[in-house]
């Protein structure tokens, strides 16, 4: 009960189970990538579901935890949130960054650990600035959707400009991809510690 | 109205996209309970929110406790002096009550050595004490509310703002309520919306009547009383008085719109 006042916050966000997910999606993210290669006729490239879906599901944790129970109460803070959210993004996205780099060993020049610190970054990126849109509740919708047109959709090769549009089913070297998944990261980063989750209940 | 305005609202208008919920309001408050009522959708809840600092207003000046509100540094120092019970204030439901309370009381920045004491002091004034560890989901809608009442009473405010704390309370409850609210009023300055006339005919010395987002009625209680006149009925209550003062202020309000000139009652009938 004498915890510090901060475990409130960490507790009212439900991050404690946010962190047991996120330790369960790189475990598990770490086993399916392991059988997946073991598999007779797939090598290491056969990893690619697991560098966009664990990064995705990483995003989806994170994103849904930035939900708050009390907005009306938490606007009358004295001290302004926009650091709070800042961390609330950061932490455990760089938590989420480690986690899934170490369940995804070697192969840096296909699909890594490489390419999954840039789509953990980049779908991250792309949840922050849906929790700010349709609200934290949402917010796994739009990296959901994204994820799952480009997996399907995305050639094989780099035609069509799909070292940009493609980012999260390229290998983990190329600049293009790199890039766009950190300007979402730092756009959606930024638009959530300045606007916050939208308001989803209460509307005056 | 002797002592110095601790809420001074001059010019205030909200708009929630393109209705208009408070038009050009002028207000001052000073210590002491003010009951502010009015039709549903008058614009009480966009006031108490702007009081609050929650919402910002479309124009006009807001001074809160010798403070702007339009200012970064006076707001923050306004936000530790200041309570607010929302209509619906949401919470973590795993809360216990103590915990919830001391969560509200950290967002206030209640000096860490004294926050458990304030927690326990205001739960206790709201007659929560035998459950304040007890999860706020087991809660019945009264106790949530009283436990609403204490998040917004632990800093000690001088500026409490209720937005409708008595829904969801039994007689009895409303009756401790309105004791807790005079013993609160005699140092803070404190706004109760509602739409129960007893509420203010008991607790509040003083009123305010909001129309369409426009102050229609500005008095003391016994002077919204007499507006109503006479009943003739030797068993008429304080309440019915002031409802009667209620209806008569709101008439009087509209019949002052529709004398209006023509161009005026054009730009009232676009919201």
């Amino acid at each position: 009960m004498r915890l510090p006042p901060q475990a409130l916050y960490l507790r009212s966000r439900g991050l404690p189970g946010a962190l047991a997910a996120l330790l369960g999606t790189a475990a598990a993210a770490a086993w399916a990538a392991w059988w997946l290669v073991s598999l007779p006729d797939f090598d290491h490239t056969a990893r690619l579901p697991v560098v966009v879906l664990g990064p995705l599901l990483a995003a989806g944790v994170i994103g849904t935890s930035l939900h708050t129970p009390s907005d009306e109460l938490d606007r009358t803070a004295v001290r302004a949130w926009w650091p709070r959210r800042l961390v609330h993004v950061l932490a455990p996205t760089a938590l989420a960054v480690a986690l899934l780099a170490l369940a995804l060993p070697g192969h840096a020049e296909e699909f890594g650990a490489p390419a999954a610190v840039r789509n953990t970054l980049g779908l991250m990126g792309v949840a922050a600035g849906a929790t700010t849109l349709l609200g934290a509740r949402l917010s796994w919708l739009p990296p959901t959707f994204y994820a799952g047109v480009v997996y399907l959709a995305a050639p094989a090769g780099a035609e069509g400009g799909a070292v940009w549009w493609a980012w999260v089913t390229r290998p983990g070297p190329e600049g293009e991809a790199w890039a766009v998944a950190a300007v979402a990261f730092a756009a959606g980063a930024a638009l959530y510690a300045w606007r916050g989750s939208r308001r989803t209940t209460g509307e005056a | 109205m002797n002592q110095p305005a601790t809420v001074a609202v001059t010019g205030l208008t909200v708009r929630h996209r393109r209705t208009v919920a408070l038009d050009a309001l002028d207000l001052s408050l000073s210590p002491g309970i003010h009951g502010l009522l009015g039709p549903n959708g008058a614009g009480k809840t966009s006031l108490i929110r702007v009081l609050a600092t929650v919402a910002a207003p479309a124009s006009g000046r807001v001074e809160l406790l010798g403070g702007d509100v339009g200012s970064h540094g006076e707001r923050t120092a306004i936000r530790r002096r200041l309570g607010y019970l929302p209509q619906e204030f949401g919470c973590y439901p795993a809360f216990t009550v103590r915990e919830f309370v001391a969560y509200v009381a950290w967002l206030k920045e209640v000096p860490a050595d004294r926050a458990a004491a304030a927690v326990e002091r205001a739960v206790e004034r709201v007659g929560l004490a035998d459950r304040i560890d007890a999860r706020m989901k087991t809660l019945s809608g009264g106790m949530v509310r009283r436990a609403g009442i204490a998040q917004a009473i632990v800093n000690e405010p001088e500026l409490l703002l209720l937005d409708e704390p008595t829904a969801g309370l039994d007689p009895e409850q409303r009756v401790d309520f309105r004791a807790l609210l005079r013993e609160l009023g005699t140092e803070a300055t404190v706004v109760v919306s509602t739409h129960l006339v007893e509420d203010v005919a008991a607790a509040c010395t003083d009123v305010a009547l909001i129309e369409s987002g426009v102050l229609a009625f500005r008095g003391t209680t016994a002077e919204l009383a007499a507006l109503g006149g006479e009943s003739g009925d030797p068993g008429d209550s304080t309440t019915n008085a002031i409802e009667r003062g209620y209806t008569a202020a709101l008439r009087a309000h509209r019949d002052r719109l529709a004398a209006r000139p023509a161009g005026q009652r054009a730009k009232e009938s676009l919201r």
